[in-house]
């Protein structure tokens, strides 16, 4: 524990220093280095119409990352690896509820949230009530989940997103943004107050940094870290559904490729996975980064085994330039 | 020629002084007994000698030759062997594998040699062979062992190391009389091979069935060295105790020492919990009420069993006359409870967050808060940083950019923001500088002056003496006596402390 008093030089450097260590500044200026190689290698990369699908898709990618965001805000290890797993189920069920009809849009989502909520509560009550670490009951989870999926499948066709959800999530809207992308906007909001300006969200970090001092100055510890885990699973239902939009139809496991790149967002956007400090404005820059560096693999014609290799790659040295300050701390 | 000799050490954590002097002698083929107060230092000498604790100024002469002991490995190459007060033990292992643990006997330098493992068990178990209890044997993992089980496997671990210099700080603290008969009989055994022993035991009788000389420590310094065949209960005391008799309690109470207090805000009957049992006593409106006695013996367990952070079995507590049965700090937040610990880092602090965050928690909960908005937070804060005196930037600096003294206010403000009825104290001032402590009680005593019951634990001895109206001394987890009055007095405390342990 440091006992540095502040003095008025050393705040000044520090302040320079800490910007240039501002997650989101490094992140924002990545996002503006890799349009520009995009341009580069392939020209029309960067236009409007490009960054617009983009950002689409960095929405979804920036839904599911929510919810792992408060997940991993909460500490002690918290992490959600069954949100792939949600987002797949989510999107058959919202699919065969909806079944190409606008009336079913509405029963869906009640139903998607409900169930992922559900899965939520199994993980976090597997966490707190039964002590099972994140990691492994998350994990273990995704297991269920992918069986899951495999047994509604066979009992019922793949269905189809109701046109309206198809142009939510991929006509523009209003000021010739999609619905999503203000859902997204509208998230980022929700994320900001939820964090600054609760109780909820101040006793998450509260919890992430010092569980022990948290639950000794009332914090409901367990109560909190099960609602993380409810929050996520909803957020993964949301997102589920959007890609039901996106895509018009659901496919087996759409969902398993978030699981890593929802935790490379959030840890992109500063939140280290020690959890206690960090916030979403973050994470969202840290979607719409991962998202520009897999079109840009994609174009230079690297496939899904390389784009998996360079994802985890990039988790690695994160963790390697944002490690260091947990470490540091002890 | 001395064994091993400790000449002027000294040791300063920040601005704590945990050692200002340290001097002792040891000979061989003697027990030397090392007795002082809470925080007199003997520990810090301890770990001197054993190398875990670099001194700043003093030698340590070990055979005539000064020697700079930079670490346990180095403490072991040189002979010194000690016993840990907290104890060392890998827990998974069998007895067999600890005992040897410091020193693996191996084939080849690289395999584990289990027969040799199993030897040395059976070598160091045999003098307690009698009174190891069901379910000892050199094959059982520690883990299965009971307490005194296992302290006595972490003597056993100590006399395996055959060094010259053996160091026991509180060896027998879980043992009963049988066992300890037996460990003093290695002890006496060992004494005529020459070997040198330094002891450590807040039990008094302990102390003149083993020792052959004694040396007392007090506020970080050496007293004096004595042979113990020339001395009685009360002259070690006494010794402790020094020139402070002159030291009366003040606190809250006037000339002929009775208290003015308000009616009885908080009475506890006959509780019980882990580390205490058959608790009874009440705390009324204005008292401050000190709990006094050696390091854990009940203390601070009764304190958070109290605050519903750690479980209790049995009894009655009532609080305003109503009856009061909160098993968790939410629940006892909410009826008026606060707890502030010593321990910032693990109880207190939450770390990298700002100031403001680390007092508003409480506040949050005594007002069934849903948002935060900072505006109306700070307003609410400002009172009780200001009545602390409390020095930072700006609120939304993050808590570690404070002194540990200012880091521990904010704590202590986040349980004044919304006073509280009752205010437990759990040894809080624990490495903070003088002027915060002075401080500190000034409101501690303030807070009494307004109403409020406190209950206050402190490991110095002086904040209890200078501060509690009354002092409850707790020994083996139950209340020894209670002081009261013109008995506050340092030798009483003591006398209490020790005759009881």
């Amino acid at each position: 524990m440091s006992a540095a008093e502040p003095g008025i030089g050393r705040t000044a450097a520090l302040s320079a220093e800490r910007l240039v260590r501002q997650p989101i500044i490094v992140a924002l200026a990545l996002i503006a280095a890799l349009l520009v190689a995009g341009e580069l290698l392939s020209p029309g990369f960067a236009s409007g119409e490009q960054i617009l699908r983009l950002l689409i898709v960095a929405a979804l990618l920036g839904i599911v990352a929510a919810g792992q965001n408060l997940v991993i805000l909460g500490g002690r290890e918290g992490i959600d690896l069954s949100v792939g797993g949600v987002v797949s189920l989510s999107a058959i069920v919202a699919g065969n509820i909806m079944n190409g009809a606008d009336a079913g849009i509405v029963p869906a989502i009640l139903a998607c949230v409900a169930i992922g909520g559900l899965f939520g509560l199994i993980n976090g009550v597997g966490v707190t009530l039964l002590r099972i670490p994140p990691l492994v009951m998350t994990l273990g989870m995704l297991g269920v989940l992918q069986g899951l999926l495999v047994v509604v499948r066979q009992g019922i066709p793949s269905g189809n997103a109701a046109p309206a959800l198809s142009g939510f999530v991929t006509q523009p809207f209003l000021l010739g943004l999609p619905g999503i992308i203000w859902l997204w906007i509208g998230i980022g909001a929700f994320m900001a107050f939820l964090l600054r300006r609760t109780v909820f969200g101040h006793r998450i970090y509260a919890i992430g940094s010092n569980e022990h001092a948290a639950a000794m100055a009332g914090v409901p510890v367990r109560l909190m870290r099960v609602s993380l885990f409810i929050l996520s699973g909803m957020f993964a239902a949301i997102a589920g559904i959007c890609l039901l939009g996106y895509s018009g139809q659901s496919f087996a496991n759409v969902g398993e490729q978030y699981m890593l790149p929802s935790i490379i967002a959030v840890v992109f956007g500063g939140t280290p996975l020690s959890g206690g400090k960090g916030g979403y404005t973050g994470t969202m820059a840290g979607a719409v980064l991962l998202v520009i560096l897999q079109s840009i693999l994609t174009t230079i014609n690297i496939d899904e085994a390389g784009r998996q290799i360079v994802f985890g790659a990039t988790l690695l040295v994160l963790m390697l330039f944002y490690g260091r300050g947990r470490a540091m701390r002890g | 020629m001395a064994k091993l000799q400790v000449r002027g050490a000294r040791k300063a954590y920040g601005a704590t002084i945990a050692l200002k002097r340290g001097d002792m002698v040891l000979e061989s083929g003697e027990v030397h007994v090392l007795i002082g107060s809470n925080g007199s230092g003997k520990s810090t000498l301890c770990k001197i000698i054993s190398g875990s604790v670099r001194p700043d100024a003093g030698e340590v002469i070990i055979d005539g030759r000064p020697v700079t002991v930079t670490g346990p490995q180095m403490a072991r190459e040189l002979g010194i062997g000690i016993f840990y007060q907290e104890l060392s033990l890998a827990a998974h292992r069998t007895v067999a594998e600890n005992i040897s643990l410091a020193r693996l006997p191996a084939n080849a330098g690289v395999f584990v040699d289990h027969a040799a493992v199993g030897a040395t068990a059976e070598r160091y178990m045999a003098p307690f062979a009698d009174v190891l209890g069901d379910g000892f044997a050199a094959d059982t993992p520690v883990v299965k062992l009971r307490a005194d089980q296992r302290q006595l496997v972490e003597i056993m671990k100590t006399l395996a190391t055959e060094a010259p210099v053996l160091i026991f700080d509180e060896p027998t603290s879980a043992l009963d009389s049988a066992q300890v008969e037996r460990f003093f009989d290695v002890l006496r055994k060992l004494r005529g091979e020459g070997r040198s022993i330094i002891f450590i035991s807040h039990r008094m009788d302990e102390i003149f069935a083993i020792g052959d000389r004694v040396t007392i420590m007090r506020d970080g310094e050496t007293v004096t060295t004595m042979a113990l065949s020339d001395a009685d209960h009360d002259m070690v005391i006494r010794a402790m105790v020094g020139g402070q008799e002159a030291l009366i309690a003040t606190g809250n109470a006037d000339d002929e020492g009775t208290r003015r207090t308000g009616k009885t805000i908080l009475s506890v009957q006959n509780i019980s919990g882990p580390g205490f049992s058959e608790i009874s006593f009440s705390v009324a409106a204005g008292e401050i009420v000190g709990f006094g006695g050696l390091h854990g013996q009940g203390q601070s367990s009764v304190l958070r069993a109290l605050f519903g952070a750690s479980r209790r079995q049995a009894g009655t507590i009532t609080l305003n006359g109503t009856p009061y049965t909160a098993t968790a700090p939410r629940a006892a937040i909410r009826q008026g409870m606060a707890y502030i610990s010593g321990d910032r880092g693990h109880d207190g602090v939450i770390t990298d967050r700002p100031i403001l965050e680390n007092v508003t928690p409480v506040h949050f909960l005594r007002n069934r808060l849903t948002f935060a908005f900072p505006g109306r937070l700070r307003a609410a804060v400002l009172p009780a940083l200001q009545a602390l005196r409390t020095k930072y930037a700006t609120l939304s600096h993050p808590i570690s950019s404070l002194s540990g003294g200012n880091q521990q206010k904010i704590v202590i403000a986040r349980w004044l923001t919304d006073p509280p009825q009752v205010l437990l104290l759990d040894d809080p001032t624990k490495g903070i500088d003088l002027a915060t402590k002075t401080e500190l009680f000034a409101l501690i005593r303030e807070l009494a002056e307004k109403g409020m019951a406190i209950i206050l634990y402190s490991s110095e001895d002086s904040e209890l003496l200078t501060n509690a109206d009354r002092i409850l001394v707790f020994s083996g987890g139950a209340i020894a006596r209670e002081l009261t009055g013109a008995d506050r007095t340092r030798y009483n405390l003591y006398h209490a402390a020790y005759e009881a342990a």
